[in-house]
């Protein structure tokens, strides 16, 4: 019965996960009109790591303390009743036939050990949570991998279908594809840099479910690992009564290896902090000895972690911090020309302080431009977001990345603050840019220019062509003063390829010493 | 394709001088005079100055027959709201959607292939809620519905153009406004909005360009948005000072006459702008403002 509830809990989280990532789309209008970072604001994980290495978090956070009294109330419910990726892990896992091998029984330590290891390094303002935050793992790997991925086979499919060439197939598979359009896909198919390589680890990530179930959960998540700390002392106790007749079969329903005692799997020995309320073990038991209720638990086994093994994983984390930081990039008068921040963005060093790398921003930009970096940030901001103007530029009116931000990396800016902020600066390649090089008249890049007075301006110039014949062409400049580094400038130039004018991270608003001008 | 188009609207313009006089009320109660070549029409309300403009040069019946599917084309490009003059005005577009159906057409279009995101240019520029408001299928672009289309102009031998607009009947909507290279964006440049490809190659040779792609398309009607202009920083803006308020509409089925006049509005000539004089040479149209009939109405 509960178990029933249970499932039906989790089919309605899921539901609402995908809603609210589907609804991470512009419409037009300035505002979203949902909450579509809801899971992430649910995420004590990230709460406690950000006020950790921030020592500052957005008000929404403290949402997720819900999450820490129900916890300490029920235990994990979170992992067992809502969160989206376990029940990935749960659809994934029912592919597999054969029953667990509780070969790895000790390995449950090794969430814990992540845990202390993030918690550790983000007391030293290192704040990389979010590699293995599930909430950010999933929004992530959805938004540059999945769905791009999920996008372009439904467009194909319905290509494939037109291009057969039947009227009354093509009619239908139409009309198919507008609604389909309207609801499931992207208004244009969205391409990102390392989308494979992201969705390759995902993919990974639920095929450990075929060689044990919810092995993500069991092994390395470490806002599982969190939950479970809290869920040791919850109010909610598993109890089984004396009718008991120790068949075992629990055990191997179990979804968490919660029931390990000694001797093994006869189904009274319970490790709070790592079951996750799924209820299958008082639903399968024959006898109806199983019981949750707030009463006291005969035999909870106590989480060792050992301490040692603590120390070492802490000892881990502070060490990171330097490690990670001693790359150019952690310079300080050292600027990556190429990492253009979202508008809105933090100075470099509390914009990583903040950034769990969840993707929100990247799915909901709305020329696709906002692409995960590799290396630009350093190794310590992997997977951050950064402009790729000649992928997409950042439209001048939206706000919408500072929007759905969870962290507040990128402060949320009214279109009025947003239209002043400048992330970059435009620089003109004289060598391939048409009207110097080839007397050839364009200015595109004037056209497009989107501030009220526009950076890019013009001068007349009367040059010759190869016959000695004169030729008025307009030769485009940048006012450094006006230039917002928005990109559309690179983005439309017709120069293919290289383009003839691009964007470098100098001259961002956020930054006092990635300046040029006095 | 052109050819049918072209000898349709002859044979609509031939059935509306046709007409006996006493049948047509609208054009004898404004004068016995032929009908004018380009209407005029001031006011405060936009809707009224549209619908005026329409009516002097004989109505929409003139132009829309019963069950005609109609594109109107407006300038959808940038993300800006109607004050900043860098889009079509909605009122005005909402009020050729409704007069193409009361003179009987079974659908209408609206899309632009805008330069900014789409999204935000429609919503923003208040044209979609507006066009849909009259009743008009407002759709964005969709890129699989481009095909190459020959054109065998001066420069343009062939481009991707958009496959919707090439319906009964369009309607070409442009608002005035400046331009850094062409110096005035109206009527004819307003056709870059169909075209697809790699469109900003064109402004390597945009007086020609203009003139090859306004030749294929064959507008039933041209209407200049002068509501409000642009005068400076265009074609995107993005200031309120550059922005003037005309209250003025104008209406032709000469789309190089259109653009000639509307270079008055700025205090230029039509042969001021490059493509205008080529396309008069090139018999598209009449630049020559003293040899046209000018009707102008205040509503």
């Amino acid at each position: 019965m509960i178990r029933r509830l249970r499932i039906i809990s989790q089919a309605i989280f899921l539901l609402l996960f995908f809603f609210l990532f589907l609804q991470t789309e512009s419409k037009g209008m300035d505002d979203l009109g949902y909450p579509v970072r809801l899971f992430l604001d649910f995420d004590p994980l990230i709460l406690i790591t950000t006020l950790l290495s921030a020592h500052a978090v957005s008000v929404a956070f403290y949402l997720s303390l819900i999450m820490i009294a129900l916890t300490a109330v029920f235990g994990r419910v979170f992992c067992g009743w809502a969160c989206p990726l376990g029940t990935l892990h749960n659809l994934v896992g029912a592919m597999k036939k054969a029953k667990d091998r509780l070969d790895l029984a000790k390995w449950h330590r090794l969430k814990y050990f992540i845990l202390i290891f993030l918690i550790a390094s983000s007391l030293f303002t290192l704040q990389i949570t979010g590699i293995m935050d599930p909430i950010s793992l999933l929004i992530r790997s959805l938004s540059v991998s999945v769905y791009p991925a999920f996008n372009s086979a439904v467009n194909s499919s319905f290509d494939a279908v037109q291009q057969l060439n039947i009227q009354s197939l093509a009619d239908i598979t139409e009309s198919i594809n507008s609604f389909v359009k309207k609801t499931l896909l992207s208004f244009e198919q969205p391409y990102f840099q390392q989308a494979a390589f992201i969705g390759l680890i995902f993919f990974s990530i639920l095929g450990l479910n075929l060689y044990q179930r919810r092995f993500w959960c069991k092994y390395l998540c470490p806002l599982g690992a969190l939950l479970g700390v809290i869920s040791r002392y919850s109010l909610m106790k598993r109890s089984v009564s004396e009718g008991c007749t120790s068949c075992g079969v629990c055990a191997g329903k179990c979804q968490a290896n919660a029931i390990v005692g000694e001797p093994a799997g006869d189904g009274k020995a319970w490790r709070p902090a790592e079951c996750i309320a799924c209820h299958n073990c008082d639903d399968v038991c024959k006898v109806k000895a199983v019981k949750f209720g707030f009463r006291k638990s005969a035999e909870p086994v106590a989480l060792d972690l050992g301490r040692r093994r603590v120390i070492t994983s802490a000892l881990a984390g502070v060490v990171a911090v330097p490690l990670l930081r001693s790359a150019p990039i952690s310079k300080k008068e050292y600027s990556e020309p190429a990492l253009i921040r979202p508008p809105g963005s933090l100075t470099e060093r509390e914009f990583l302080q903040r950034c769990v790398k969840c993707g929100e921003c990247m799915k909901v930009c709305i020329t696709n431009g906002l692409q995960p970096t590799l290396l630009e940030a350093g190794l310590e901001g992997l997977w951050s977001p950064m402009l790729v103007p000649r992928i997409g530029y950042c439209e001048h009116r939206c706000t919408l990345c500072g929007q759905v931000c969870p962290t507040g990396a990128i402060k949320q800016l009214t279109p009025e603050e947003k239209m002043e902020v400048k992330i970059g600066h435009a620089v003109i390649d004289k060598g391939r840019c048409l009207p110097y090089a080839y007397g050839q008249p364009c200015i595109v890049c004037e056209e497009v220019c989107p501030t009220p007075q526009k950076a890019i301006w013009y001068e007349e110039v009367t040059v010759r062509d190869r016959n000695g014949k004169k030729v008025t062409v307009k030769q485009p400049r940048v006012d450094l003063e006006q230039c917002i580094g928005c990109g559309i400038c690179e983005n439309k130039c017709p120069v293919k390829g290289q383009p003839a004018i691009y964007v470098l991270s100098a001259g961002e608003s956020r930054s006092q010493e990635n300046q040029i001008l006095l | 394709m052109f050819r049918r188009d072209v000898l349709k609207s002859a044979a609509i313009l031939g059935a509306g001088l046709a007409l006996p006089a006493g049948l047509d009320i609208l054009i004898d109660s404004c004068d016995a005079a032929p009908r004018p070549d380009l209407a005029v029409a001031t006011g405060q309300s936009p809707a009224a100055i549209t619908r005026a403009a329409i009516d002097a040069l004989g109505g929409m019946s003139k132009f829309v027959s019963s069950g005609d599917v109609v594109v109107v084309k407006p300038n959808i490009g940038w993300d800006r709201l109607p004050e900043y003059a860098a889009t079509t005005n909605p009122e005005v577009v909402a009020t050729i959607v409704q007069m193409c159906f009361e003179a009987g057409a079974k659908r209408v279009k609206v899309f632009d292939n805008p330069v900014n995101d789409a999204r935000r240019c429609y919503t923003q520029s208040g044209i979609a809620a507006a066009a849909k408001k009259a009743g008009a299928d407002v759709s964005y672009v969709d890129s699989r519905k481009f095909s190459e289309r020959i054109i065998n102009g001066q420069v343009l031998k062939q481009w991707p153009l958009y496959d919707e607009v090439f319906a009964d009947k369009i309607i070409n909507v442009p608002i005035a406004k400046h331009h850094g290279l062409s110096k005035l964006t109206l009527a004819m440049k307003n056709w870059m909005g169909i075209m697809g490809g790699s469109r900003g190659k064109i402004h390597q040779r945009i007086d020609e360009s203009l003139v090859d792609i306004s030749r294929v398309m064959n507008p039933a009607l041209t209407i200049l948005d002068a509501v409000r202009i642009l005068t400076r920083n265009g074609p995107q803006g993005g200031n309120l000072r550059d922005v003037k308020k005309l209250n003025t509409v104008i209406a032709s089925t000469d789309q190089v006459a259109v653009d000639s006049y509307g270079a008055t509005l700025f205090g230029m000539k039509g042969r001021d702008l490059g493509y205008v004089r080529l396309a008069a040479k090139s018999g598209l149209g009449v630049m020559d403002l003293s040899k046209m009939r000018i009707k102008k109405v205040k509503a």
